[in-house]
């Protein structure tokens, strides 16, 4: 799965990128590589970028950049909605 | 004297490692901003007296890694490889050790001579992180000296430090990365095959080759340009297929990998982590400032005490600077016999640099607020908040800051664009400040929506200006993301650093640097332009007028009796005079000129001259007309320039309406273009600009006027 289907609070693992380029190369320098365990920490309060906690450091990166890191869900569920379907089940419940 | 040896170092590290800090802490006052050549990257230079050596310092912009995909990253690689420093510092943040060391390793790479502070040793303590020093130095082979700028630890052990790796007096051996065996085979190989080049001297081979093996442009573009490419290519071609099919990843991933698995391994061997991490205070305060409900009106809220800062303790100095250039102004006139001179000194210099000058005080407020925010660690929160709408017109969340600024004044606004990376991003938002209606402006729309509009509608048609003018800009930026500014828009993969109570010293500095930017641009291109505007609305002098002037004056003099009102018929004849006087000169033949172009806009030569005059400043504009429609000082909220206009059969409120969309939008005051080619660095760009700045302004003035003549 990709890393933009994850919700707020997933843990998960990176098994590889797609990205390229300019973006690959800034996940790679901020040590988003293959084995790297993360969590999913927040969203923005607009829905978009993530905030990413791994190793200490937190790193932010918006859906369409996290959508080019192939993942694996690790460690217990996070306990929020989908990340997209969020604002929308807020403004339509009112 | 004693002649002292110099020793050139380069600070090398990550943003927010504290570099700055340090620098400041190794030089004190000895430093001297610059830019590296050719860009408008800022280069901190400065020196310390260490025993029999002057150590020269070299601040490069901070970077996470050395490759060729930001405009830093390339300044600090070339830098180290065109101008070679002695000795190169690299800091590294000890609470983060980990992610830092990437950067470290890719200086080992270069092998050049390194030393490593490691900064925020003070944090590391305290946070009761353990690093063993000693065998981490063994492993990166080079010293490891612990440093903490804020409080000043481990300064002179790390100069005595960069003496020693100058004089080769060093115990520590040099280490080198291996990569995994295929990898390593491929670096071997292609810098086998680099070494038969001796044009290629400067460069180290086997960072050439490991450069190759992660497609990095820069160094593909050098290599090229050899005959040794044709070899190295076809052997580069087949080692990427080969990972491709028998490891399913290509060589800049595996480089990549091992670097951090060294760093990994590094890491297990010399630090350890505390086991209970306690929840530190930068997530506390992220669970407040980035929580979804609160945290757009927390951003909101911060922006509006930044800018309320600013102006209420700012406009209030403003007002000094404004009534002590009057001062100066009426006490150095009767030192001036010389008619020329005095109107060169008072109308022409001390009017229009002191119109500019006055400014200063917001500026500085404005650049502490904004450096606090940036050195405390929120600006990238506030990136984080807003980047979602700024991306959807293809900016990027650092776009925000300045471009409000720009409602206060562009060229502060122009300034802090430099916290943007990626050159296409920095371009799209410069572009668009100048859209931002400024102060200046204000004054024109006061005049123009006060005279021509009852008070309730005058407010609604400034604040329509001002929506205008942010829906132009921002729809400007898109169409430039989608035409010309394709390329390259800065990843969002950014760290959100821990927050820090910034050194008062490096906020100040930080301000008081703008400042002087600010300061010297109204020395120079602004005197000027106020000289030449000057001179083109005073000549040629019609000597006739004055004639008529004299003339006109004994004539009252002997029909008028009462003191009063021959005073006032006096300067009544002046202003007359004096808007005939301008209709005469260059200016107003200027004017009459254009008057064909702009007459579908409604404007007459007049507003033609005004407009023209208000490329000094764009409140300049109100004072122009003024003059042209016979008045002595003015000011937005004179009554008569008001009832004038008013009275003109010239002006009607479609004028008005047109006349205020025109100056929302036409090329900014002459300040602000030297700034944005400054920025820019390329008078081409700014030129463009104008044009385009001009067409637009051309176009919805007349879309306003057409569409006003016909409603109202």
């Amino acid at each position: 799965m990709l890393l933009s289907d994850l919700n707020v609070g997933d843990k998960a693992l990176v098994k590889g990128l797609h990205a390229q380029n300019a973006v690959r190369r800034r996940i790679l320098d901020m040590g988003l590589i293959a084995g790297t365990r993360f969590k999913v920490l927040r969203v923005a309060p607009l829905g978009d970028p993530l905030e990413l906690v791994f190793k200490g450091i937190h790193v932010t990166l918006r859906k369409s950049e996290a959508a080019g890191i192939e993942v694996e869900k690790a460690g217990e569920n996070g306990d929020a909605v989908p990340m997209g379907q969020e604002r929308r089940k807020r403004s339509s419940g009112r | 004297m004693v002649q002292r040896k110099e020793i050139r170092v380069a600070l090398a590290g990550n943003p927010n490692c504290g570099k700055s800090s340090l620098f400041n802490a190794l030089t004190g006052a000895h430093q001297r901003v610059g830019n590296f050549s050719g860009v408008t990257i800022e280069k901190h230079e400065g020196f310390v007296d260490y025993g029999s050596y002057r150590i020269r310092f070299v601040d490069l912009p901070g970077t996470y890694s050395l490759t060729a995909y930001s405009p830093e990253e390339l300044v600090a690689r070339n830098y180290l490889i065109e101008d070679p420093p002695d000795v190169v510092v690299n800091v590294v943040e000890g609470p983060n050790i980990e992610r830092n060391l990437l950067l470290t390793l890719q200086l080992m790479e270069m092998e050049v001579e390194l030393l490593v502070a490691l900064n925020m040793y003070d944090e590391v303590e305290a946070e009761g992180i353990e690093i063993d020093v000693k065998q981490l130095q063994r492993l990166l082979g080079c010293h490891i000296i612990p440093t903490s700028a804020k409080k000043k630890q481990g300064i002179d052990s790390l100069l005595d430090h960069v003496v020693r790796v100058y004089e080769g007096d060093i115990e520590i051996k040099k280490n080198k990365l291996a990569f995994r065996q295929e990898l390593e085979q491929a670096v071997d190989t292609i810098t086998g095959m680099l070494v038969d080049e001796p044009e290629l001297g400067k460069y180290n081979r086997r960072w050439l080759a490991i450069k190759l093996l992660e497609n990095d442009k820069e160094v593909y573009n050098v290599v090229r340009q050899y005959p040794v490419w044709v070899k190295t290519g076809q052997a580069l071609q087949q080692i990427m297929q080969e990972t491709a099919t028998l490891y399913k990843t290509d060589p800049e991933t595996g480089i990549t990998e091992d670097r951090y698995a060294y760093i990994r391994g590094a890491m297990q061997e010399c630090v350890r982590f505390p086991r209970e991490k306690k929840q530190s205070l930068t997530d506390y305060i992220d669970s407040v400032v980035l929580n979804r409900v609160l945290g757009f009106p927390i951003f909101l809220f911060i922006v509006w005490l930044i800018f309320h800062m600013t102006f209420t303790l700012g406009t209030p100095l403003m007002d000094g600077l404004d009534s002590l250039f009057g001062q100066l102004s009426v006490s150095v006139s009767p030192f001036l016999p010389n008619e020329t001179l005095r109107s060169i000194l008072v109308d022409g210099i001390i009017a229009g640099v002191g119109g500019v000058l006055v400014f200063l005080p917001n500026i500085l407020l404005l650049f502490l607020g904004l450096s606090f925010l940036e050195a405390s660690g929120y600006m990238a929160r506030a990136a984080f908040v807003v980047d979602k709408v700024m991306h959807r017109f293809g900016l990027h969340g650092k776009s925000f800051i300045p471009m409000i600024t720009g409602f206060g004044c562009s060229i502060p606004a122009i300034m802090a664009t430099r916290t943007l990376k990626s050159p296409s991003d920095r371009l799209a938002t410069i572009m668009i400040i100048p859209f931002m209606s400024c102060g200046a402006k204000l004054p024109v729309y006061v005049l123009l929506a006060g005279a021509f509009f009852a008070p309730s509608v005058a407010a609604n048609v400034m604040f329509g200006i001002y929506v205008f003018g942010i829906a132009v800009g921002l729809l400007t930026a898109l169409a430039m993301k989608k035409t010309i500014l394709k390329s390259d828009s800065e990843p969002f993969v950014m760290e959100l650093p821990p927050y820090r109570w910034p050194s008062f010293q490096s906020v100040i500095v930080q301000a008081m640097r703008k400042a002087l930017m600010y300061l010297k641009k109204a020395g120079t291109i602004i005197l000027l332009a106020v000289l030449l505007i000057w001179f083109f609305s005073n000549y040629p002098k019609n000597p006739e007028l004055d004639a008529e002037l004299d003339r006109r004056i004994a004539e009252i003099e002997m029909t008028v009796t009462e003191e009063g009102q021959k005073e006032e018929a006096i300067a009544a004849a002046e202003n007359i005079i004096a808007s005939e006087q301008l209709e005469y000169s260059i200016a107003g033949r200027a004017g009459k000129l254009l008057e064909p172009v702009i007459r579908p806009l409604g404007f007459d030569w007049r507003i033609g001259v005004a407009l023209a005059t208000g490329l000094v400043a764009k409140e300049v504009v109100v004072s122009t007309m003024g003059t042209i429609y016979s008045l002595g000082e003015t000011d937005e909220t004179s009554i008569e320039l008001k009832s004038i206009l008013k009275n003109d059969p010239g002006f009607d409120p479609a004028t008005a309406l047109s006349l205020m969309v025109f100056v929302l939008l036409y090329i900014p005051c002459v300040a602000a273009v030297s700034v944005m080619r400054k920025e820019i660095g390329d008078w081409k760009a700014v030129v463009y600009y104008s044009i385009y700045a001009l067409a637009v302004a051309w176009i919805f003035s007349f879309i306003t006027f057409r569409a006003a003549s016909m409603l109202l």
